[in-house]
């Protein structure tokens, strides 16, 4: 899914700099014209608007770049508390994951599990003591 | 899924631990001189705390020189931890009195010292004197009244010591000042439920702590959709409500109201169900089911074979 939307995107790059180049070129021959003309003849010179096919460049350009940037956006999150707090019980790490298949980084389960577990407050000799009796019973499945 | 270093790993299980502790020399090796990182000093917090639960004190205690060398030895959290290290090393009750001595000292010297004052409640607690630990915490809450973790750690204390009606008066104060944490809505509806069944004076109190219960777990669900444990509450609420509806005729107290029979039954129908369908999916490993701790998902199942309900 990735490649695709980064060709779409450097594609769209292109073109638009294509466009800004004709764009530029376009200029420079219009300055020159202008000032071999006033040369000869001190009238103003043409106003000159940019071609169309170079403004519709532009704008297909433009809107190309914005596809193929929305392509690769990662997956939207749900907006309703009660849809993510679900998605997070229910799915756990597996529904945040990006673009890379990785988890996202700001993804920490449950938000207000500090308050269940209280880390200041955590007891670390009991801890220790039931990591020690859980690596006695054999380490492979413990409870707590 | 392997756990990570960023977070706190207090809630992990041992074989998780195990895994972050193992970490310790990889993140050990890497040298200081490099720049800082947003995570860093948070994976060396959390790499100590992990080293000290699996007993590898060598590692915790260059993580604790690491940490006090960029952030000072008077930096509150480094002592805290610096003491949590200590409580951890000791070995009889005489060298625990000693850490707790220190504590004491430093809060003489400076009695904001939040997690200090946190440790030294835990510790209190952890060496048994738990009402010493109730009144420090107490007078921890008076002058720090919006510190949700504290108030949540009195209703502990205070559960395990059997007051159900302070530990529910406690987590009431933590959903106030987090009203949005589902895990605490049912916890307190875990709470009146254990208070409504151990209460022996029956009828009125008993009803009541029911009938707040059945709101609380019902609550937890309207904030997290498909809550594992909010539709297990509200399933054990309902199932008992309903066998007493069934003994005693309507007993209207006016300080409560109990719903309707009628919506009671379809609650516990839609716990039923939902519960059937998360244990269904569960066990079948359902791509965007795997969340669920799978004790949590075979004690669903055990209530619902209780109940008779085949799947």
């Amino acid at each position: 899914m990735t490649w695709i939307s980064k060709t779409i995107t450097v594609f769209g790059g292109l073109l638009l700099a294509h466009a800004c180049y004709s764009a530029q070129e376009h200029a420079a021959l219009q300055s020159f014209k202008a000032a071999a003309t006033s040369t000869l003849t001190s009238s103003t010179p043409a106003a000159s608007s940019l071609p169309v096919d170079i403004a519709i460049e532009t704008i297909v350009a433009t809107l190309i770049t914005v596809l193929g940037l929305v392509l690769g956006t990662r997956p939207l999150r749900p907006i309703q508390w009660r849809v993510w707090a679900g998605k997070i019980e229910r799915e756990g790490e597996e529904g945040f994951l990006g673009n890379n298949g990785e988890v996202e980084k700001d993804y920490m389960g449950n938000p207000f599990s500090y308050l269940e577990s209280r880390p200041s407050f955590v007891d670390i000799r009991k801890q220790r003591k039931e990591f020690s009796q859980w690596v006695k019973n054999g380490g492979s499945q413990g409870k707590n | 899924m392997a756990p990570s270093l960023l977070y706190n790993p207090a809630k992990l299980p041992p074989s998780a631990a195990l895994q972050l502790a193992q970490q310790a020399p990889i993140v050990l090796q890497q040298s200081l001189s490099g720049t800082e990182t947003v995570d860093q000093w948070a994976t060396y917090e959390n790499l100590l705390l992990s080293c000290l639960r699996t007993g590898d004190d060598e590692a915790a205690a260059k993580c604790m020189d690491r940490l006090e060398e960029r952030f000072g030895a008077d930096n509150e959290r480094v002592m805290a931890l610096r003491g949590l290290l200590s409580e951890a090393q000791a070995e009889n009750n005489g060298e625990l009195e000693a850490v707790l001595k220190q504590y004491d000292a430093i809060l003489e010297g400076n009695n904001t010292n939040i997690p200090i004052t946190k440790r030294r409640i835990a510790l209190l607690r952890s060496m048994g004197r738990v009402s010493d630990a109730a009144s420090a915490l107490v007078q921890f809450l008076d002058f720090s009244p919006t510190d949700a973790e504290a108030w949540s750690e009195l209703s502990d204390l205070y559960f395990s010591q059997g007051l159900y009606s302070q530990a529910i008066y406690a987590l009431e104060e933590v959903l106030l000042l987090s009203p949005n944490a589902w895990n605490i809505h049912a916890r307190l509806g875990e709470l009146q439920y254990m208070a409504a069944t151990t209460s022996g004076n029956g009828g009125g109190s008993q009803q009541k702590y029911l009938a707040e219960a059945l709101k609380r777990f019902a609550r937890s669900i309207e904030l997290c959709d498909d809550y594992l444990r909010g539709y297990y509450g509200l399933k054990l609420v309902t199932t008992r409500l309903l066998k007493e509806q069934a003994k005693q005729a309507k007993t209207d107290e006016g300080e409560f109201t109990l719903p309707e029979p009628r919506t009671i039954q379809r609650l516990d129908e839609l716990a039923t169900a939902k519960l059937s369908e998360i244990v269904r999916h569960s066990s079948l490993k359902d791509r965007g089911w795997r969340g669920y701790d799978e004790r949590e998902v075979a004690a669903a199942r055990e209530l619902l074979s209780q109940n008779g309900i085949e799947r």
